[in-house]
């Protein structure tokens, strides 16, 4: 049993003359929720047409379930189910019929675990109704349904929350949360909602330009060790006389700075004080999400491990 | 599992409305060629016909000789419409709607995902020449009386043929008209598998089917005739003929299968190439 469900090595897609992905690798392992970061254009929907062999990489190696993508299509993707942003269906059919469409492309699925499954997802009641009936939410679960039928260990959803009232957002959430915690899948979250990654995901990859900025926990990305936040009368001055004394290692984004470990906070205090700089305030500093992404997007260096 | 994802394949193609349109106009368009017959000269001259070689026009003007002239039009002009029209749409429209995206991330590949539309898209071209001929029957049964069979077609066939002769050669052709709708749903469905719009692939099948047919009727190509479609589509009226030109027939229906396939698999391989994305 591989205890990597998503490998990318070094994945690279051109369209034309477009870098699209740029020597991504990403690694998505057994058990986690992982979330999938970047604006729009980013690259996040081709990574993920690229991990589901809908689009053919120009370079790099794709490896979902221990098997190759391309070369093993049907075993790496045999226990796969995928939702994508504004979910389409056979609308002049009902979600029954959709279901039994969709599934019969993966393994034949008795009508038991069809009702199982819309059971789970709550349509019960509706499944027999032309998909051109139901709501946003009602699609949203349809889709869900249609990507559990294969009863998967991986499940990959990009952008699922999209088009969806703030309703429908907090049930996706509250769903993927109990598919992670009662059927145990490992989960791959592409979302712009940073909220939303915020509350599901426990490891995060960020994309830029088809680059990777950001991988790891979120808890890394939330604390990023060593920034101090320093609000003083003259930060120029303040950062020049730190410099001197060797404090600085080099980090600087007004107001947040990275003391040397040498340092303490009330050597840092005195020296500015003496110095005749006001300090109002030096703590440590927490980022939210959001101001972590931001700052990624604003090209801020950050480790990429 | 193959003919399980082949019915899948077959609930979508006829679940939907659009794939009645052609039921639908044949419908139309065999009834309001009944009423110009009935009201217009064309009986007339029909007789006339017959009688200038010899035969008794009353025996002749039948339901299965009305049926086999009906044909004729329907099949050069409405059949390669509908076929189009549903060849267009089996891949592209999936594409455009989204939906092969939702089946492109399960572990089925490409090319069975190709084989199976395209089986289900020749499965169409058979319900819908089949129905077309029966139809065809069936109404001009309602009009002309149930007698001896005259098939004429400039060039390629005159003769008279008794009436169980007439109606097995009659369902005899209908095969071949599958062929012929085959083919035209593979070039549809060819263009359909490259990155475009359903309805540009339907113009594009239509086109070249039209440019096959004009250019082949032009004088200069007269001897290069057997390059061009139209001239192998028309061997189903040649299973009327005495004697019946078997090598003719043979040689034009080995053509149409190695157009069909050679389209599918043009069609297959430019799939098989490409990205999907949403």
């Amino acid at each position: 049993m591989p205890q990597l469900l998503i490998e990318l090595r070094n994945v690279t897609k051109r369209f034309g003359q477009r870098l699209a992905v740029d020597q991504l690798s990403l690694q998505v392992e057994r058990g986690e929720i992982h979330g999938l970061l970047g604006h729009n254009g980013a690259g996040k929907s081709t990574a993920i047409g690229i991990m589901l062999g809908q689009v053919w990489p120009t370079a790099g190696d794709v490896i979902v379930r221990g098997a190759d993508v391309i070369a093993q299509r049907s075993t790496a993707l045999a226990r796969v189910g995928a939702i994508f942003e504004g979910p389409s269906f056979y609308d002049y059919l009902s979600g029954r019929r959709n279901l039994e469409i969709l599934s019969s492309y993966s393994a034949a699925t008795p009508q038991a675990r069809l009702d199982e499954v819309i059971g789970w997802v709550g349509l019960r009641g509706r499944e027999e109704s032309k998909v051109s009936t139901y709501s946003h939410g009602m699609r949203a679960r349809l889709a869900l349904a249609q990507a559990l039928l294969p009863n998967p260990e991986l499940l990959i959803l990009d952008e699922p929350s999209d088009g969806l009232d703030p309703e429908g957002i907090h049930e996706m959430r509250q769903t993927i949360l109990r598919l992670h915690n009662e059927l145990g899948l490992t989960i791959l979250f592409s979302s712009h909602l940073l909220t939303e990654v915020e509350q599901i995901c426990n490891r995060i990859t960020v994309i830029r330009q088809g680059q990777k900025v950001f991988g790891g926990k979120l808890s890394d990305a939330q604390i990023e060790k060593g920034w101090v936040r320093l609000n003083v009368d003259d930060f120029e001055r303040a950062t020049q006389l730190l410099q001197a004394k060797g404090w600085l290692d080099g980090k600087v984004n007004e107001p947040l700075i990275v003391l040397d470990p040498v340092a303490s906070t009330a050597d840092v205090v005195r020296l500015l004080v003496e110095a005749g700089i006001s300090v109002f305030e030096i703590a440590r500093h927490e980022e939210t999400l959001e101001e972590f992404y931001l700052s990624l997007m604003k090209g801020m260096s950050r480790k990429a491990p | 599992m193959f003919f399980l994802q082949l019915r899948s394949e077959l609930w979508k193609l006829f679940g939907k409305k659009r794939t009645y349109i052609g039921f639908g106009m044949f419908l139309i368009a065999q009834n309001a060629m009944l009423l110009a017959f009935h009201l217009s000269h064309w009986q007339a001259d029909l007789s006339r016909m017959l009688e200038v070689n010899g035969y008794l026009a009353a025996e002749y003007v039948s339901a299965l000789t009305v049926a086999v002239i009906m044909l004729l039009p329907q099949n050069v002009l409405l059949m390669p419409l509908y076929t189009s029209l549903i060849g267009g749409d089996l891949v592209a429209k999936e594409v455009e709607d989204g939906t092969l995206r939702m089946i492109l991330c399960r572990p089925i590949s490409r090319f069975r995902l190709m084989f199976l539309k395209w089986l289900s898209g020749i499965i169409f071209a058979a319900v819908l020449v089949l129905s077309l001929g029966a139809m065809a029957l069936f109404f001009a049964r309602f009009w002309f009386p149930w007698k001896d069979m005259f098939v004429f077609a400039p060039g390629l066939v005159f003769n008279i043929l008794g009436t169980g002769e007439g109606l097995r050669l009659f369902v005899f052709s209908q095969l071949f008209l599958v062929v012929n709708a085959t083919v035209i749903l593979s070039i549809a469905f060819m263009f359909s598998s490259f990155n475009m719009k359903p309805a540009a692939a339907t113009i594009l099948a239509l086109s070249y089917l039209f440019l096959n047919l004009v250019i082949e009727s032009i004088p200069f190509f007269e001897r290069y005739q057997h390059w061009f479609l139209p001239y192998h589509f028309r061997s189903w009226l040649m299973v009327f003929a005495n004697p019946t030109p078997w090598a003719r027939i043979a040689e034009s229906q080995c053509i149409l299968i190695a157009a069909a396939t050679t389209t599918f698999i043009i069609g297959a391989t430019a799939f098989q190439m490409r990205d999907i994305k949403s």
